[in-house]
């Protein structure tokens, strides 16, 4: 019995200390693009269960630019099987996609790739909509399970035994039954640097790009009622206070001034 | 003429990187403070197939080649001058001879566990009184029998304490000149095998520099590496190499004080702006970046010419000879924009001026590099 893993990978775009905007958008010079933090868990993630499993096939599908495949070579060279890369001019000329937008793009993907089970980050670290894996599950029409920061999974019955973090600390112990959509956050494991050798491999692997065409979808998939309108920078409030030194004096300083600020008694 | 490096290389600088500023940058200072070679450094190097970066796939390495190579060195560099020597003491000098002089058998048993980075190689050239003119050694390798019997003293071997195996160089002809100097893979639990000193040193205390005694020490004859007499022509080459990887690290050394320099001048004020704003310091800073440029062309231009089977005599020793330099330079430099924070261990550019001068001296000394070159133009 083989397992199929579809892994959302995200190009983001991560902000210089300092930076312009200009338009709608950060000036791209102060932007750097790397591999969406929660993604990378779900990568590493994805490629354990291939480790420890039998004939389990790790496919990534990434939205983005032709820029983005050296975030995807990224995760194939940490042991993802191939990968998967849509793009088309009109989501170039759409902008900013929305989670619909995103959901329709992914569940064509889905359609098509017939997957176990779907692995996505919480959220990307850009946009942070934090909805795009929930609403993928919607659309096509999977079992889902958001915030998982803790799984174990059974490949012959397609189930996924979760721990979720919710909020206030609470943490929910729960079954999901595939195929279905995990939404992982950040933790769940400790994602591993790519090897000199995965990362060569890389190279060769598979990565097919499609058009909206390609997959059965037309122009009208990125009409969406989120627009853009304007982009500021938000006028930051407070001071954070960094204390320097070993964790036993800097724990006796931060408990100082918790008590100070009437955080705690005592 | 492509300046761009390939997107392979890239990713894998990118990914080295990575790996330095969170696992290397924390304890960098620290390891220096307690001379503290890092054994789980080199191990989770071993995992991530750098220990055998340009060893050949069929014996565990990870098949790249040089220019790849110096990547990596240059990225150990900007964070651990000290783990950075090491590595390249490991790979250029520890290891790549045997994959380019040794048997079938020889890469098998000693090779092979180097490029996986299951041990850790070393190389013994240098004795106490014979430095800058290598060839004029006394340790003697004698025949008896099936076996040779190696006796002498070998000086500044780095990780000869934490090494599985060191390639030592032996007069085998005392009347053979050049042609005299055979190669031989010693193990150091062999018999007669003595670590005599860990120097203490004025930086890279992280890396091991030992004086090892050879008292005798019985090799079986398949421990030759080559032919006997081969010993100095397998020096030069082995040199060449090692010379990138010495310019690699320096310019890495010269990156890593550059940044901390050029992140301290624009936050540093005085008379109310960043002293970045003084041209004084800011030409301190620019002259960090044109000089690393420099330093950085010429080691990936002989590291290119390398991989392409050309003769890298000059341009490597031109490579190292400037690096070295600038790395030095730079990094007083850097010192200098940080003013007192500069000089205490608080700040890295300290340790990266200490660590610096040594690849002035190692592989060959400027003044030898000089020499080297000297000789290339017909001088
Ligand atoms: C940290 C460290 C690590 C090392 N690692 C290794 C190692 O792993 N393996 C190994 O075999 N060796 C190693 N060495 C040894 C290193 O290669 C030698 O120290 C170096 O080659 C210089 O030799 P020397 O110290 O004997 O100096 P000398 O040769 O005595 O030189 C003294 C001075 O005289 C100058 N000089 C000498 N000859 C000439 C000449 N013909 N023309 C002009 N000037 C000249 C030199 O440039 C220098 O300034 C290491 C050294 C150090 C400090």
């Amino acid at each position: 019995m083989s397992t199929k893993i579809l892994v959302t990978v995200k190009e983001v775009a991560e902000v210089d200390d300092e930076f312009e905007i200009s338009g709608l958008d950060i000036d791209d010079r102060y932007l750097e693009y790397d591999l969406n933090e929660w993604d990378d868990y779900a990568v590493e993630e994805a490629v354990q269960l291939s480790e420890a499993g039998d004939d389990v096939e790790v496919v990534t599908v990434t939205l983005g630019p032709e820029r983005s495949e050296e975030t995807i070579r990224m995760a194939l060279a940490k042991g993802a099987d191939r990968a998967v890369r849509v793009w088309d001019d009109a989501l170039a000329d759409a902008g900013l996609l929305d989670a619909t937008t995103k959901a329709d793009l992914l569940a064509a993907v889905v359609e098509s790739e017939e997957p176990d089970l779907v692995l996505t980050g919480v959220q990307a670290a850009d946009d942070s909509f934090g909805a795009t894996g929930v609403a993928l599950a919607e659309r096509v029409g999977f079992e889902w399970a958001a915030v998982v920061n803790d799984l174990d999974y059974d490949a012959d019955a397609n189930v996924s035994s979760v721990r979720r973090e919710l909020e206030g600390g609470v943490e929910e112990l729960t079954d999901v039954e595939g195929p279905a959509v995990l939404t992982i956050q950040t933790g769940i494991n400790e994602p591993r640097y790519a090897s000199l050798r995965g990362i060569r491999q890389a190279q060769r692997k598979p990565l097919d790009v499609h058009a909206l065409d390609d997959l059965g979808l037309d122009e009208s998939v990125v009409d969406s009622p989120v627009d853009l309108t304007s982009m500021y920078e938000p006028e930051s409030e407070g001071d954070a206070v960094v204390w320097e030194g070993s964790p036993d004096e800097t724990a006796d300083e931060l408990a100082t001034f918790l008590r100070e600020q009437g955080v705690v008694e005592g | 003429m492509d300046f761009d490096l390939p997107n392979e290389h890239r990713m894998i600088r990118d990914t080295v990187r990575e790996f330095c500023e969170a696992e290397i940058a924390p304890i960098a200072q620290e390891i220096e403070d307690e001379h503290r070679f890092p054994e789980s450094v080199f191990e989770e190097f071993g995992q991530l197939d750098l220990m055998g970066v340009p060893a050949p796939e069929e014996h565990d390495g990870a098949g790249g080649d040089y220019l790849m190579y110096a990547l990596v060195a240059e990225e150990l560099g900007r964070v651990s001058g000290a783990i950075g020597l090491s590595y390249v003491a490991h790979t250029s000098l520890g290891l790549m001879p045997i994959v380019m002089f040794g048997t079938a058998e020889q890469k098998e048993r000693w090779a092979e566990p180097l490029a996986r980075g299951e041990a850790m190689g070393a190389w013994a050239l240098t004795e106490p009184s014979s430095g800058s003119d290598a060839s004029d050694m006394d340790t003697m390798a004698r025949k008896e029998g099936d076996e040779y019997v190696i006796d002498g003293t070998k000086q500044f071997i780095t990780n000869a304490n934490v090494a599985n195996s060191v390639l030592v160089k032996s007069v085998t002809d005392p009347d053979a000149g050049y042609g005299g100097i055979s190669t031989f893979i010693v193990d150091p639990d062999d018999d007669g095998f003595e670590v005599v000193e860990v120097w203490d040193k004025m930086g890279l205390n992280a890396s091991p520099t030992c004086e090892i005694k050879l008292d005798g020490v019985r090799v079986p004859e398949d421990r030759l590496l080559g032919d006997e007499g081969d010993g100095w022509t397998q020096t030069k080459k082995t040199l060449n190499g090692g010379r990138i990887s010495i310019a690699a690290l320096s310019t890495g050394l010269a990156q890593g004080a550059y940044e901390a320099a050029k992140g301290y001048a624009t936050e540093r004020e005085q008379f109310g702006r960043p002293i970045g704003k003084f041209d004084a310091v800011r030409d301190m800073v620019v002259d960090m970046d044109r000089k690393i440029e420099r330093a950085r062309l010429l080691t990936h231009k002989a590291a290119t010419q390398y991989d392409a089977g050309e003769d890298v005599t000059r341009i490597s020793s031109l490579a190292k000879l400037d690096a070295s330099e600038i790395a030095r330079e730079v990094a007083e430099d850097a010192v200098q924009v940080h003013g007192g924070y500069g000089y205490t261990t608080d700040f890295a550019p300290q340790r990266f001026y200490r660590d610096a001068k040594l690849m002035e001296i190692g592989e060959g000394t400027s003044e030898i590099q000089h020499l080297v070159v000297g000789r290339e133009l017909g001088l």
